[in-house]
């Protein structure tokens, strides 16, 4: 029986505890597919912002050099593909792979237009970072009232 | 009846904590042969300054902080700031004054090598 305000307060703030833990629970590894199955379309995980000028995306691309990597981009259709080569060295015995060793390919389409010659692609500390300009045509512009 | 009856929550209890990052475990690599063992740690994004190596008592443990400035308005984040930590456990015979560390492409590469006396010896049997 709770006669006393902080039991039940205790018991919220150890429920909270257990919900936050359980949250966290399939996230410890930051990935869902534990099974290292790459599902088409979800490797290598991106961000994509926006802003008036145009877009950025960012790809985790660890352990790639831009030899590696591919980026075609066709009107608003976006295609990041490359190929991760394992660094095992040679005669050594391996204890543990978790980083496995495969080619991936992801698709996007974008939200308006862009303009496929002035994008640029960066890789840095193992990040892909991309921009792409609007087209002129879908950008915002500003209406002077008269 | 109970000696607590204040509704409003004791004052220890309203710390408020500025926000943590989230903590998640690099996915790694481990090699061995006789000279050395190798660990590869997936870290994108994470500078070498934010990023320590500690072994203490026979424990390994690896902690790299990333934080990325964003511009824009984001449409949808799949990685965001993150603290890569995880702790392994290193045998003894490791050289601890002669491990090396070298970050590439967001993957943190270790060298532990092993110290001179626990490599395998032959050990000679002469006949008396």
């Amino acid at each position: 029986m709770f006669t006393r305000l902080s039991d039940i307060d205790r018991l919220f703030g150890t429920m909270n505890l257990l919900r936050n833990r359980l949250d966290n629970l399939y996230s410890d590894f930051d990935r869902s597919d534990s099974f290292r199955w790459a599902i088409q379309g979800s490797v290598p995980r991106t961000n994509l912002y926006e802003d008036g000028e145009g877009f950025e995306i960012r790809a985790e691309v660890p352990g790639l050099a831009k030899e590696d990597l591919k980026v075609n981009i066709q009107g608003n259709y976006l295609e990041i593909s490359g190929t991760r080569s394992s660094d095992a060295p040679k005669g050594y015995r391996i204890h543990k792979t978790e980083r496995g060793a495969d080619s991936f390919s992801r698709s996007l389409t974008l939200p308006t237009d862009v303009d496929a010659t002035k994008v640029e692609a960066t890789l840095k500390n193992g990040i892909l970072y991309l921009t792409l300009p609007k087209a002129e045509a879908v950008k915002p512009k500003k209406i002077t009232i008269g | 009846m109970s000696e607590k009856t204040d509704i409003v929550k004791a004052p220890e209890k309203n710390i408020e904590k500025t926000g943590t990052l989230y903590e998640v475990a690099p996915i790694v690599d481990i090699f061995e042969n006789e000279d050395e063992i190798l660990l590869h740690a997936d870290m994108p994004g994470v500078v070498k300054q934010d990023i320590s190596v500690n072994i203490d008592n026979g424990t390994l443990s690896l902690s790299g902080v990333r934080k990325l400035k964003t511009q824009g308005k984001a449409t949808w984040e799949e990685f965001g700031n993150v603290e890569y930590v995880r702790n392994f456990s290193v045998p003894p015979t490791i050289d601890v004054e002669r491990v090396e560390a070298e970050l590439k492409d967001g993957v943190l590469l270790l060298h532990l090598p092993k110290s001179e006396a626990a490599k395998p010896r032959q050990i000679e049997i002469k006949t008396a």
